[in-house]
């Protein structure tokens, strides 16, 4: 079975095919600046030289069409005909509470996405678009949305309330529905068969640490709970999201400096996290300012370790325990430095790191001592795999 | 015809604000204007974004894309590259009917026309060009990159495509698009003139300061701006220009009040000369 894999964001299109027999990557590729005079597509198919070209794309149908052409092409491709691809899975970021878990996309099935669109406006637009131009191509072929808020959907509700007005949660269903969901499973799954053991029986903490950053607590395979929240300002300070703040700070602002809403969330989201301390968002110059002495530097450096550690700390009060930490996404798998303080912190749980395993990366690696007592990995994620699969699976149940 | 380099004629404090609000919004600005000061448009917009910047409103990157989508020019030859129009000059029939008609000449025939005049007839306007099904107005109010209300008016020739293109193009600035029917003043600048003008008549009668008359208007009404100071932003030529438009079609409901012919002769005209109602620095800036 050959899946094709797309995840539109608002000017970019990343996609991949999958031989699913054997989960293999056909092709891969990317188109940046959709909707410019100069977007690029970058193109690899396996065992071919890779190729990119700058051309005009100005919707997601060309930057889509412009793709299924490269994996038909005779020299570039892989596939001698659209008619190969069983299916097409689609990222999509927000469910709500209508999908908790991949669907077969229907006709209903936009008009629901749409009406979601005001919970995740800078995502969910993208990725309908992307199921809408893909049908447009391919008519014939079935279409299948994963949700990167469904893997949460098990968390219970004393998790996922906001201690605020109940009628709040039924009319407008403000609630926490967490992010990252693809990755964490996949993080959490390959954990446990690298322990050898059934996920059903373990304790992991997932630490997905990217420019965007979420841990969830996974007990028995199901999120129990996750940083994440209505939206993806809540949690971990990131980047440039300033994560967990007293919503009494966002008022006296506001007061004090006159702030609409469009100016609060964007000094919350864009200018705030480590670029908001350190005037950096890049971990990488987080690192290098602390080599050149930058006091700020180090401060960010600090929250941004102690904010992680608070959150497993809870995390393990959550489960009653841990048996695993996992670390993906760019910071996570990147930053040996952290995961050693981090590790280093959290030493009286028992938690050793072999600081040489931890200083490897690119795969997938357990980086605990063999005495540890709690595994710790790294593990690069894979969230186009779990899409692959899970549209697969979707497919195959029709 | 997808819409992506839109012209905007006129490069005053509307004009630049629509400039800022669709580049903002993802399409290419060409800015024409032949009036003082037009060069200076580009600068003014980027003082615009820098107080944006400065109140965490954009991030740097945002600013330099922003920026990087406005072009400045003179000549009006480049309107024939242009997807959409939008005419945002002073409200003066005879200016805007000749400017109206070379740009009928040199656009494309499958342009659609935006006129955001609020004093004037859309049908007389519609009259002057031979595109007349294509001329829709839209009026966006000042400052446009933060209101997101618009008023669309058509008149009895313009073609129901030309308004769902408007529509669309409004919509992507972010606006509510609330239309109603053709009439001098639509309703915002005639509701807005009406208050301005007792504002001036209450001072001019010794009612209350400026501060204090502003600071009730403001207060209890929960106004951002009290309509003084917005006089004083417009320009307050600009106002005893639709304030004059006003009195002809209405009547003496609208007879300027004495003080802001007095200010108007004193050079007296707002922000743009430092003075008007109240004091203001070189940045627009009131002061104390």
């Amino acid at each position: 079975m050959r899946i094709f894999v797309l995840n539109c964001g608002s000017s970019s299109v990343k996609y991949k095919l999958y031989d699913m027999d054997n989960e293999q990557v056909l092709a891969e590729g990317r188109v940046e600046r959709v909707g410019q005079e100069n977007a690029t597509i970058t193109h690899q198919a396996k065992g071919k030289e890779k190729i990119s070209k700058t051309m005009p794309i100005l919707e997601h149908t060309v930057a889509i069409s412009e793709t299924l052409n490269l994996l038909v092409h005779p020299e570039h491709g892989v596939i001698d005909d659209l008619s190969a691809i069983d299916a097409v899975g689609h990222r999509v970021v927000h469910g709500g509470e209508s999908f908790s878990e991949s669907v077969l996309v229907k006709s209903d099935t936009k008009e629901i996405l749409d009406s979601l669109a005001e919970l995740a406006p800078l995502h969910n637009p993208a990725n309908v678009m992307g199921i809408r131009a893909a049908e447009k191509l391919m008519p014939q072929t079935p279409q299948v949305a994963v949700f990167d808020t469904a893997f949460h959907s098990t968390i219970p509700a004393h998790a996922y309330l906001y201690a605020i007005p109940y009628s709040l949660y039924q009319k407008h269903k403000v609630r926490r529905y967490g992010f990252h969901g693809t990755s964490h499973l996949y993080v959490s799954h390959k954990a446990a068969e690298m322990i050898g053991r059934d996920i059903k029986e373990l304790r992991i903490v997932s630490c997905h640490l990217g420019n965007g950053a979420s841990i969830t607590a996974v007990l028995g395979g199901k999120p129990v709970d996750t940083s994440m929240g209505f939206t993806p300002l809540e949690g971990l300070m990131m980047g440039t999201r300033s994560g967990d703040i007293d919503p009494g700070a966002i008022f006296y602002l506001m007061k004090t400096y006159d702030l609409n809403l469009h100016e609060i969330d964007s000094l919350l989201n864009k200018h705030s996290g480590l670029y908001g301390i350190a005037g950096v968002s890049d971990m990488r110059d987080i690192e290098k300012g602390i080599a050149e002495g930058e006091r700020l530097a180090q401060v960010a450096f600090d929250m941004y370790e102690y904010r992680i550690r608070k959150y497993i700390g809870a995390y393990i009060a959550a489960m009653g325990g841990i048996d695993a930490l996992v670390f993906t996404a760019g910071i996570g798998e990147n930053t040996p430095s952290l995961r050693t303080k981090l590790c280093q912190n959290l030493s009286y749980l028992g938690i050793e790191l072999d600081e040489e395993l931890n200083q490897k990366r690119g795969e997938p690696l357990e980086i605990s001592t063999q005495g540890s007592k709690v595994k710790v990995f790294v593990i690069p994620t894979d969230e186009e795999l779990v899409i692959a699969r899970d549209t697969a699976a979707v497919v195959g149940k029709k | 015809m997808e819409i992506r380099r839109i012209a905007v004629l006129g490069a005053g404090r509307l004009g630049r604000g629509i400039a800022e609000n669709a580049a903002s919004k993802g399409y290419d600005v060409v800015l024409f204007s032949q009036g003082a000061g037009g060069q200076d448009a580009l600068r003014r917009i980027e003082n615009s974004l820098d107080r944006k910047l400065a109140r965490w409103a954009i991030t740097e990157a945002e600013k330099r894309v922003i920026l990087g989508r406005i072009t400045f020019t003179l000549d009006l030859k480049e309107l024939s590259k242009v997807d959409l129009l939008v005419e945002a000059t002073i409200d003066h029939i005879y200016t805007k009917q000749e400017l109206l008609r070379t740009a009928d000449q040199l656009c494309q025939p499958d342009v659609v026309f935006i006129t955001t005049s609020s004093t004037l007839k859309l049908s007389d306007l519609a009259r002057s060009i031979t595109r007349s099904e294509s001329l829709v107005g839209l009026h966006l109010i000042p400052p446009v990159p933060e209101v997101s209300v618009a008023e669309l008016v058509r008149c009895h020739k313009t073609a129901d495509s030309a308004v769902e293109v408007v529509k669309n193009f409004a919509k992507r600035l972010g606006k509510e698009v609330i239309e109603i029917n053709e009439s001098v003043g639509l309703v915002n600048p005639r509701a807005l003139l009406a208050l301005i003008n007792e504002a001036a008549y209450m001072l001019d009668e010794g009612v209350g300061d400026a501060e204090s008359i502003e600071r009730i208007i403001k207060e209890s009404w929960g106004m951002v701006q009290g309509p003084l100071e917005m006089a004083d932003r417009f320009g307050l030529d600009l106002v005893l220009n639709w304030m004059e438009q006003m009195h002809q079609t209405y009547g003496d409901r609208f007879a300027p009040c004495p003080l802001l012919y007095r200010y108007v002769r004193q050079k007296r005209l707002g922000v743009k000369t430092n003075l008007g109602f109240f004091s203001y620095n070189t940045e627009g800036k009131q002061e104390e």
